[in-house]
């Protein structure tokens, strides 16, 4: 509760907490961050999906400090559903439930936000707030927007039948804002009550509404908006603007990631040669270097696909659109058992699981949702397009139009094989009918690009956070695996062929012994022991090895295949890249026969290869189980995938 | 300005008509508009709709029929709040047609 701190020289601090409440899609969270801007963090409820954005502002009022936590609770219509983001409101405004990172306790005062274009139902959510008894203001939002229609509200009239402060405001514009500051700063128990029940609050929020504002009953037919809808959602016009926006989005994003990726590797690299270069050489070099740099490097290079993934998506759904798209999808999605509010997160796993996983809080029916977890790794990611980029060129070498069509054919049997296992997952152990959809589809606007901003910084920001550490952490292991137990020169078989070249020059005989380190070190170890299991998929020790390391993230598979066949991790050079097409089994036969690399093929589009989506998984589902189950189910289906294309190829290559 | 007054009971036009027996939301035709009658028993889904601002009484034009069909809640908003249903929720609406 509010309270003055007890030394004299704080006795005129006020610090209190501010709860922002208010139905989704009423700009509530661009007023939130207009006022809190970038001081704004993000935290999850504790045991739940939902999330809120926390912030602390200062502001002097009359030679007071008031110190305020304002907490921007998720949308809800009303406070009294059976909902996940319902629940949570009521908890925060019981005083049970608060973010991570706050104290439990009931706010000091109450923020409404109602949207001016839509009173009445807004009301009911007011009427709900001012039963609690609290000190509360409400915000008029996109009174700009209202005006525009031709409707207009009496604030003075509307306050007075709410007995609380009101204030017209604009998040868009900011008209308001100020205003609405220091009508915080002076919140009061409303003076008036509402009714408690349902049809009460119904028959009172007509009353308040048609007192309070000049009531528009013959709306003016919205025709703009009536013809943008019917296009969006045709059956045929819809799926074709639904097509060219996702590839427009898509292009962008591998466009324009391209470069600051292209970026982030070069200065990864010279800072790894830097360190190599004034450090001596040693464990703790080579810990940094392969270990700590390489790692860092291998995960902030996801991160420009990511803030360019969030962004657009912001922008694209402030304008209105995506609430039509997920229409237009839901019916391409339902026979599978996902709903459309599956799609923006499937979409996002193309780019990445862990965002596409973290998207799926948008999900609100709880199997639905986990539908959508389970599967989002079936989606190809672009830490499989180096995998793929390889394999399509080993099997088609020279003729671009096929890897084209290969590439694409990986793309398609990801997303197949995700949606087949969720029809399974709905017929089994997520039994019932997807939820179907009641959406409000929100007027069609002109984005705002700072909001937008904010989003992608807060998404950044988690994604370098969660995935981040576990990453680097993952890297070391790796490293630790790969290097120890260290071999010596004297270890090198000596063989007659191998002294001659030596003398001329010393590359063969570093690149020799790194081949031996590989097969030496604990995780070479590990990948002969293993290989008998991946012998019906046609992999060898040094393949197994790849697709071992690949469990932890399926990025370093060439990287690592580079470093046992020729010593070195730049597989960006042409030769590299050949002497993996041309690697040799231990026994002399090349690895990639057609056989194999189709079988490693399917294997990558197939299988969970990346830690960090495990984790997430499990965080976002709540239970260790459904990642396990995501784990194991992709694992198999990878596997039989491989085994099945392989001893096929095989047969039929003789 | 005039006080508030609680007993004030505005009269929609429509409140004086005779009713037609309701018909299911996706019986109207585009552009058509009626009010929503007093709904059925009492589900999780009807009572989400009823937040959103589907609740007895309210008027309600359809702008796009099919799956989803898309509806504005017209009188009751001001004129910006549209609702896209699902064929499956939007049968389950009963509506009274206007005139």
């Amino acid at each position: 509760m509010s309270s003055a701190a007890p030394s004299p020289a704080d006795a005129l601090v006020t610090r209190r907490t501010v709860a922002v409440l208010g139905n989704p899609n009423v700009g509530k969270t661009t007023l939130f961050n207009r006022i809190a801007g970038i001081r704004a963090k993000t935290a999850n409820f504790p045991g739940t999906t939902q999330e809120a954005r926390v912030a602390n502002i200062v502001r002097s009022n009359d030679g007071r400090r008031i110190e305020s936590t304002l907490i921007d609770l998720p949308g809800v219509y009303s406070l009294n559903l059976d909902l996940s983001e319902s629940r949570v409101c009521r908890g925060v405004l019981d005083g049970t439930a608060a973010p991570v990172g706050e104290a439990t306790h009931i706010p000091d005062a109450l923020l409404v936000v109602i949207d001016a274009t839509n009173l009445m139902r807004n009301l009911t959510i007011v009427a709900e707030s001012m039963d609690r008894r609290l000190p509360m203001v409400v915000a008029v939002n996109m009174i700009d927007t209202a005006r525009r229609r031709g409707l207009d509200i009496d604030a003075a009239r509307l306050a007075e039948c709410l007995g609380c402060p009101v204030v017209l405001t604009s998040a868009r514009t900011g008209e308001g804002i100020d205003a609405l500051l220091d009508a915080v700063d002076q919140a009061r128990i409303p003076s008036r009550s509402a009714p408690s029940d349902r049809d009460g609050i119904e028959r009172w929020s007509q009353d308040v509404y048609l007192n309070a504002s000049a009531p528009l009953e013959a709306a003016e037919y919205d025709t703009i908006t009536d013809r943008l809808d019917r296009a969006f959602t045709h059956p045929i016009l819809g799926v074709c603007s639904f097509a060219a926006v996702m590839t427009g989005l898509f292009w962008v994003i591998f466009k324009l990631a391209a470069y600051p990726m292209d970026w982030i590797d070069l200065w990864f690299g010279n800072l790894g040669a830097w360190v190599a270069g004034v450090m001596p050489a040693g464990d703790i070099r080579d810990l940094l270097v392969d270990g700590v740099i390489a790692g860092i490097g291998g995960t902030v290079i996801f991160l420009p696909q990511i803030c360019l993934l969030f962004f657009l998506l912001a922008l694209l759904e402030a304008t209105g659109y995506l609430a039509r798209a997920a229409f237009v999808i839901d019916r391409v999605l339902r026979p599978f058992g996902l709903s459309g509010h599956a799609f923006v997160p499937l979409l996002s796993s193309h780019a990445c699981a862990i965002p596409g996983i973290m998207a799926t809080r948008a999900i609100p029916d709880r199997r639905d949702r986990l539908a959508a977890i389970l599967i989002a790794p079936f989606m190809s990611c672009t830490a499989r397009i180096p995998v793929y980029v390889l394999l399509t060129t080993i099997l088609f070498p020279g003729r671009p139009s096929m890897q084209a069509l290969a590439f694409t054919s990986c793309y398609v049997l990801g997303a197949a094989a995700g949606l087949l296992s969720s029809l399974l997952a709905r017929r089994t152990i997520l039994k019932g009918k997807s939820r179907p959809m009641a959406l409000e589809l929100p007027s069609y606007r002109v984005p705002d690009l700072k909001s937008a901003l904010l989003i992608t910084y807060d998404r950044g920001m988690v994604f370098l956070k969660r995935a981040g550490t576990l990453i680097v952490a993952i890297s070391i292991v790796l490293w630790w695996l790969g290097a120890y137990p260290k071999v010596s020169p004297t270890d090198l078989p000596t063989q007659p062929a191998m002294a001659e070249t030596a003398e001329i020059s010393h590359e063969p005989d570093d690149s020799a012994l790194a081949r031996l380190q590989s097969r030496e070190s604990f995780l070479g170890r590990i990948g002969t022991a293993v290989q008998p299991v991946f012998e019906p998929l046609g992999y060898d020790r040094q393949l197994t090895i790849g697709v071992l390391a690949s469990f932890a993230a399926r990025e370093v598979f060439v990287a690592t295949m580079a470093v046992q066949v020729a010593g070195t991790e730049d597989f960006e050079d042409e030769t590299v890249l050949e002497s993996i097409e041309n690697a040799k089994r231990d026994n002399g036969e090349p690895i990639f026969t057609t056989a194999t690399s189709w079988s490693l093929l399917v294997f990558y589009v197939l299988a969970s290869l990346c830690l960090p989506t495990t984790v997430v998984t499990a965080k976002e589902s709540g239970a260790w189980k459904w990642a396990a189950l995501q784990l194991g189910w992709m694992s198999v289906v990878a596997y039989t995938g491989a085994i099945v294309v392989y001893q096929v190829m095989s047969a039929v290559g003789g | 300005m005039t006080a508030f007054d609680p007993s004030f009971r505005p009269e929609t036009p429509d409140s004086q008509q005779p009713e037609t027996a309701p018909v299911p939301l996706t019986q109207l035709t585009r552009g058509q508009r009626g009010r929503i009658s007093v709904s059925g028993p009492e589900t999780e889904d009807s009572s989400v709709l009823r937040a959103m601002g589907l609740r007895p009484d309210a008027s309600i034009q359809m702008c796009r029929l099919g799956e989803p069909c898309i509806v504005a809640l017209s009188g009751a908003c001001g004129g910006g709040c549209r609702i896209g249903l699902a064929r499956d929720i939007a049968s389950r609406v009963m509506v009274h047609l206007d005139d």
